[in-house]
Parts: C-alpha cells; sequence; structure tokens
C-alpha cells in the first residue's frame, strides 16, 4: 500500500513542501530503500525509524519498503523526516488508520530516537509559517521544540512526546490535547541588565554615541586605550536597547529556529540579540554558511547587535565580507547546493585600540609602536568599513577621581533606564515613519527615503555642505550623515533636522 | 555450535531443494563451490537459470533470516553466477529462500522470493 505525508524541507528561510511517499509492497524481497537525494542523516532514518518503530510496541513489515521525497530533485537534509517516513510506514503496513484524505491537511516532522520519543528538531516554526497557507492545517512536531509553532495562528499544533502517543491519538484512544496560541506582548521586565550605564565612570559622549546608536540603528566604532571601558560600554548597550516589536520578534526568531539555537520551550525570542564572536572567527562563521548554509554571525545579529572587540585582529577577509550586509542589511550566500538570502540588518558596534601597544595619545603614558607598526595596524582596517561606521567616538583614559569606589560618581550620567525610554521614544516616532514598509529604523533607510523623510532647515543643509567639502566626505557618509542627524532629531523630538543636531553628527564623522 | 549451524544449514537446504522441486524446478547443482564461495542451489524453471541461497533461522529472537541478506552477499552469488555461466549469456536470476525453524528443525515458515536483485 503506497501512503503520501506531507512534510517541509527548508532552503535558507524559505519553506518548499517535500511529499514523503511510503510504500509497503505486498511482494518483493524485504528491504527498506529511500530514495530523493537524501543525505547520510536522512539515509540513517531507516535505522532510526525501524528501531523506534519496534521499540513503541509495533511491528516493523519485513516487507519491500520505499520511501522516496518528492520533489526528488531536491537536496533533504536533518532528520526532521523520521516522523514523516515511521508514519508513513505505520499507516502502509495497516497498525495505524487514517479516515480517506484526512492526511492532505496534517503535517509531519521531527526527529526520532530509538526508544520511539522525540527529539527536539530545528525549524518548526519555519513549518508552522508554511503549514498556515493550508487552512484548517495541523502539524504533528516534537514537543520539546513545539511552543515556537504556536506564536502561528489559525493552525493546530500538537505536541508529540513518544510515536506511540501519535498512534494513540490518530486511533482516537487517547487525544493529545492542542498547544494554545501564544500572543505576543512585550514584557516590561526582561531580566538584569549586566551592566548600567551609570556603573561606568565618565565617558559621556561614548554613552551619547550609544544611546544614538540603539536609537536608530547607527554603526558605531569605539576607540581608546586598554582598560578605559570600551568593552564594558558596548556590554551595557543591551540594556538601553527597545524591546523586539511583534513584527521584528517574528523575523529574528525564523533565524534562531533554523539554525536550531532557540532553546527548548521558548516561543519568541523577545530580547534583541548582541552578538560578540571572537576574533578568531571564519568567514564562514561570520557571513554564513556549510554546504546547506545556515545564519552567521551578522544574521543571529539580525535587529540587535554584533560587537567587534579589538577589530584590527579579525581577519581582513572576514571584515571585507561584512560590507555586504552593512549596506543591504540581508546577506547572500552562494553554494553549489543552492542560493540563501539570510537577513542581516545589524548595528555594529566596534572597539579599537590606537595602536598595536595601545598607548598612543594617552596623556600620561608613552606609546612604544614605531610608525611602520602602527600605519600597518591602521592598515588593516579598509576605506570602505570605516565610510560604513556612523558614529566614532574617543574613549579616553579615566580620570582618577572618577574612579573612587566609596564616593558614589555624581557626574551626572543617565541610568540605562533613563537612556532606554529615550531610546524606545525615538524608536517610536521611528515605527511611525516607517510604518507599512520593511524598515524599522533609520539607519535601513535608502537615498529614496532619506529624501523623503528627511527635512533639513537650511542652515542645517549650509552646514554639511561646508563640513561636506571640508573634510571631504563620500557620498555615501553624505547621505549616512543625515540618517544620523535624524535619529539625533529624533530624540530630540524635532520633525526637522537642526543645525545642533547636524553639528552633533557631523562631530561624530571623524576620521580615526 | 559450528556444527550445530552447518548442520541446521544442511538440513534446510534439502527442505528448500524439495520445496523448489515440487514447484516444478529442476535442480542442477548443489553447493555449486569454489575458493570465492559456495551457490547452495542450482535450479532451472523452464528456461530460466535460477541461483538459490537459502537463508534459514532457528527461531527469530535474533532477527529474521530475509535480514541476514546483504548487498554483499548478493554480490557473492552474482560473482559466483558468473563463474558458474563461465562466459556464457543466458537469461538468470538470483532466488532467496528464506526458512524460520523450530527447536526440532521442523519448519515454521518457507518463502521464497523470485528475483531479488
Amino acid at each position: 500500500m503506497l501512503v503520501k505525508i506531507n512534510s517541509v524541507a527548508h532552503i535558507g528561510l524559505e519553506t518548499v513542501p517535500v511529499d514523503v511517499e511510503v510504500d509497503v509492497a505486498s511482494a518483493g524481497f524485504p528491504g527498506f530503500t529511500i530514495v530523493g537525494l537524501a543525505s547520510k542523516a536522512v539515509e540513517e532514518a531507516r535505522e532510526r525509524v525501524k528501531t523506534a518503530i519496534i521499540n513503541s510496541g509495533f511491528d516493523f513489515p519485513p516487507k519491500k519498503i520505499t520511501v522516496n521525497l518528492a520533489p526528488a530533485d531536491l537536496p533533504k537534509d536533518g532528520a526532521a523526516y523520521d516522523l514523516p517516513i515511521a508514519a508513513g510506514v505505520l499507516i502502509a503496513s495497516g497498525q495505524l488508520v487514517l479516515p480517506p484524505d484526512a492526511h492532505s491537511k496534517m503535517f509531519f516532522y521531527g526527529e526520532l530516537s530509538l526508544d520511539g520519543t522525540l527529539r527536539p528538531t530545528r525549524g518548526i516554526l519555519l513549518l508552522a509559517l508554511f503549514a498556515k497557507r493550508t487552512s484548517g492545517a495541523t502539524i504533528f512536531v516534537p514537543s520539546p521544540s513545539a511552543a515556537e509553532a504556536t506564536v502561528v495562528s489559525k493552525i493546530t499544533v500538537l505536541p508529540v512526546t513518544m510515536l506511540a502517543d501519535l498512534v494513540r491519538h490518530i486511533n482516537g484512544t487517547k487525544k493529545i490535547p492542542a498547544l494554545p496560541h501564544t500572543k505576543y506582548k512585550i514584557s516590561e521586565d526582561e531580566g538584569s541588565i549586566d551592566f548600567d550605564l551609570k556603573e561606568i565612570a565618565g565617558q559621556e559622549q561614548a554613552k551619547r554615541a550609544l544611546i544614538i546608536a540603539a536609537a536608530g540603528g547607527h554603526n558605531v566604532l569605539m576607540w581608546g586605550p586598554p582598560g578605559t571601558g570600551k568593552t564594558m560600554l558596548a556590554r551595557a548597550l543591551p540594556g538601553i536597547l527597545p524591546p523586539l516589536t511583534d513584527a521584528e520578534a517574528l523575523e529574528v526568531t525564523r533565524i534562531f529556529s533554523i539554525s536550531g539555537l532557540l532553546p527548548s520551550g521558548v516561543a519568541l525570542i523577545k530580547k534583541r540579540s548582541f552578538r560578540s564572536p571572537h576574533h578568531g572567527v571564519s568567514a564562514a562563521g561570520v557571513i554564513g554558511g556549510g554546504t546547506n548554509p545556515l545564519p552567521g554571525e551578522v544574521s543571529l545579529a539580525h535587529l540587535g547587535v554584533l560587537f567587534l572587540d579589538e577589530m584590527p585582529e579579525f581577519p581582513r577577509n572576514v571584515l571585507e565580507s561584512l560590507r555586504q550586509p552593512m549596506e543591504d542589511g540581508t546577506v547572500e550566500i552562494v553554494r553549489v547546493a543552492g542560493h540563501v538570502r539570510y537577513p542581516a540588518s545589524f548595528t555594529l558596534i566596534a572597539a579599537i585600540n590606537p595602536c598595536p601597544c595601545g598607548y598612543l595619545g594617552h596623556p600620561r603614558r608613552e606609546c612604544k609602536c614605531t610608525e611602520r607598526q602602527i600605519a600597518k595596524y591602521r592598515h588593516r582596517i579598509s576605506g570602505p568599513i570605516l565610510d560604513r561606521i556612523d558614529l566614532t567616538v574617543l574613549v579616553a583614559p579615566v580620570e582618577v577621581e572618577k574612579l573612587s569606589i566609596t564616593k558614589e560618581y555624581s557626574g551626572g550620567s543617565l541610568t540605562s533606564k533613563e537612556a532606554k525610554a529615550a531610546v524606545v521614544r525615538a524608536r517610536a516616532i521611528q515605527s511611525k515613519r516607517f510604518a507599512g514598509t520593511h524598515m524599522y529604523t533609520n539607519s535601513q533607510m535608502r537615498n529614496r527615503e532619506v529624501k523623503q523623510y528627511c527635512r533639513l532647515t537650511p542652515e542645517a543643509e549650509n552646514f554639511l555642505k561646508m563640513a561636506a567639502e571640508k573634510y571631504d566626505f563620500s557620498a555615501r557618509s553624505y547621505m549616512r550623515l543625515i540618517k544620523v542627524a535624524r535619529t539625533i532629531a529624533d530624540l530630540a523630538d524635532q520633525t526637522s533636522i537642526l543645525p545642533v543636531h547636524m553639528a552633533e553628527a557631523i562631530q561624530y564623522k571623524q576620521l580615526v | 555450535m559450528k556444527t550445530f549451524n552447518r548442520s541446521t544449514g544442511r538440513a534446510a537446504e534439502a527442505i528448500a531443494t524439495r520445496a523448489l522441486q515440487e514447484k516444478g524446478y529442476s535442480i542442477l547443482e548443489r553447493n555449486f563451490s569454489n575458493r570465492f564461495g559456495e551457490i547452495d542451489i542450482i535450479a532451472k524453471d523452464k528456461n530460466t537459470l535460477v541461483f538459490v541461497e537459502v537463508k534459514a533461522k532457528t527461531g527469530i529472537e535474533y532477527g529474521i533470516p530475509e535480514e541476514m541478506i546483504n548487498p554483499g552477499k548478493l554480490q557473492r552469488i552474482r560473482n559466483m553466477a558468473m563463474v558458474y555461466l563461465n562466459g556464457k549469456s543466458l537469461p538468470c536470476r538470483i532466488d532467496v529462500v528464506a526458512i524460520v525453524l523450530g527447536t526440532n528443525n521442523e519448519v515454521l515458515r518457507l518463502t521464497h522470493y523470485e528475483n531479488v536483485t
């Protein structure tokens, strides 16, 4: 008997339907073959399915079993076909009876373990989003990862713990209760913050730059001698980032779902990601890669922050690979197996020392580097990358009196809570501005939107022209300056960009 | 144990031979062997030459006899058949006879699979 089971395959963030055809022949020498460009993991489903069926107390038919994964020319990877194959074998051998044409609305997806329990499987959210297109769809997914499917409305999510439970559910002896739909709501308290802005002594300019970056999604370069708080400042950034909105959360969760990084039981990611890869990272690790390309750090930092500490230590090819995502907000990975596009709209925060020894320009310590060493060090970060950085701040050595641990420092510094409130207000203005588009922040504007939304007063425009001529800004820098000024104006709750906003934006555009 | 397995095998081959004869096959050879291996039975079904592998198991606690036939074993039979044909081109096929025996060597099940390759 031949049965057809619905399942899916993922190509990047795209989901395509896969028909799992299982035939249990009445004649022929017993055997179990899987065809349809199955990878090693899918091939091995044979042994898992066979053992899981037997250990769940069912019979594995000693017959000629052929499984076809259609479309035949699409490479299939991963262990998610275990459950559809097992269900197919049980139905085709008459041990599980489905009402006729019930399976057209049923989707099976999940990895089996040898004892018949289902293991967490990646990509459940994408399956749920795909199943939504079929009205009245039911998805059978492993219970450890079922939560991520519940954010999708209008589908029935059935968490399966054991293969035997699935059989009991379909035979009607013991129903599996469907998981309730999870409504997205922003929780005010998102856990503790690593560092509060108030805890960091001095560095008011850097803090201001981080607030602007958090509000508008601009890139920041912090430079200064070792031990002045660059890393600490970056670590304080997650504490002032606004929570993800409904649509943003779904985008980020999709990426985490396909990477298999979603913790068990978590339905949606609500916190912006803060990724800080070590400088030993490979280019594939940053932009994404593999034979079936998975998202890299830039995509995991989507709508969040990518922090590169000690930026000049990163391999050149890794830094240069950031150019495309920094400009387009997406990254395109091409491999033999196919061509995948992942979103990668992140805020880059980079920290660098002024020279190899770190003390160039230090008020009290002497720099021991030669001219050549310094030139070589600076050379590691190319012009095109620096051109994409909107805010450059010097993180200077801290004065000793500000470091006192007994006396509470009262430099008029904002707390992270206050800063976050300002950021959230500025973001609210932006989300109103970009309602109905795919953009969320000022930094994502293209030239057309810059012209549409950034009204400069004549004085501000004049000021920008003068600065552009004096410092020889590139066309890209020119546009980026306007975007930063837009964010500064949003923070000040001004509809048009005034010279004071422009001046502040230009002040951060210094060349290192 | 080894002797026991061998005697079981011999008994099973005799059972299989009888079964094939009842089906109207004529038996040409039994235990055709050289240094590459052995073909349990070579028979003729009408005009087709049939190479038969007999696989017997006492009880199925350790798996069914069909599971013991793997691609390697089939390849060995194919090679042996090549030797037997000695360059001649005749219609031929490979069959498997799977037998499950009880503790007293009584036949619990006998299944004949035609053309398994």
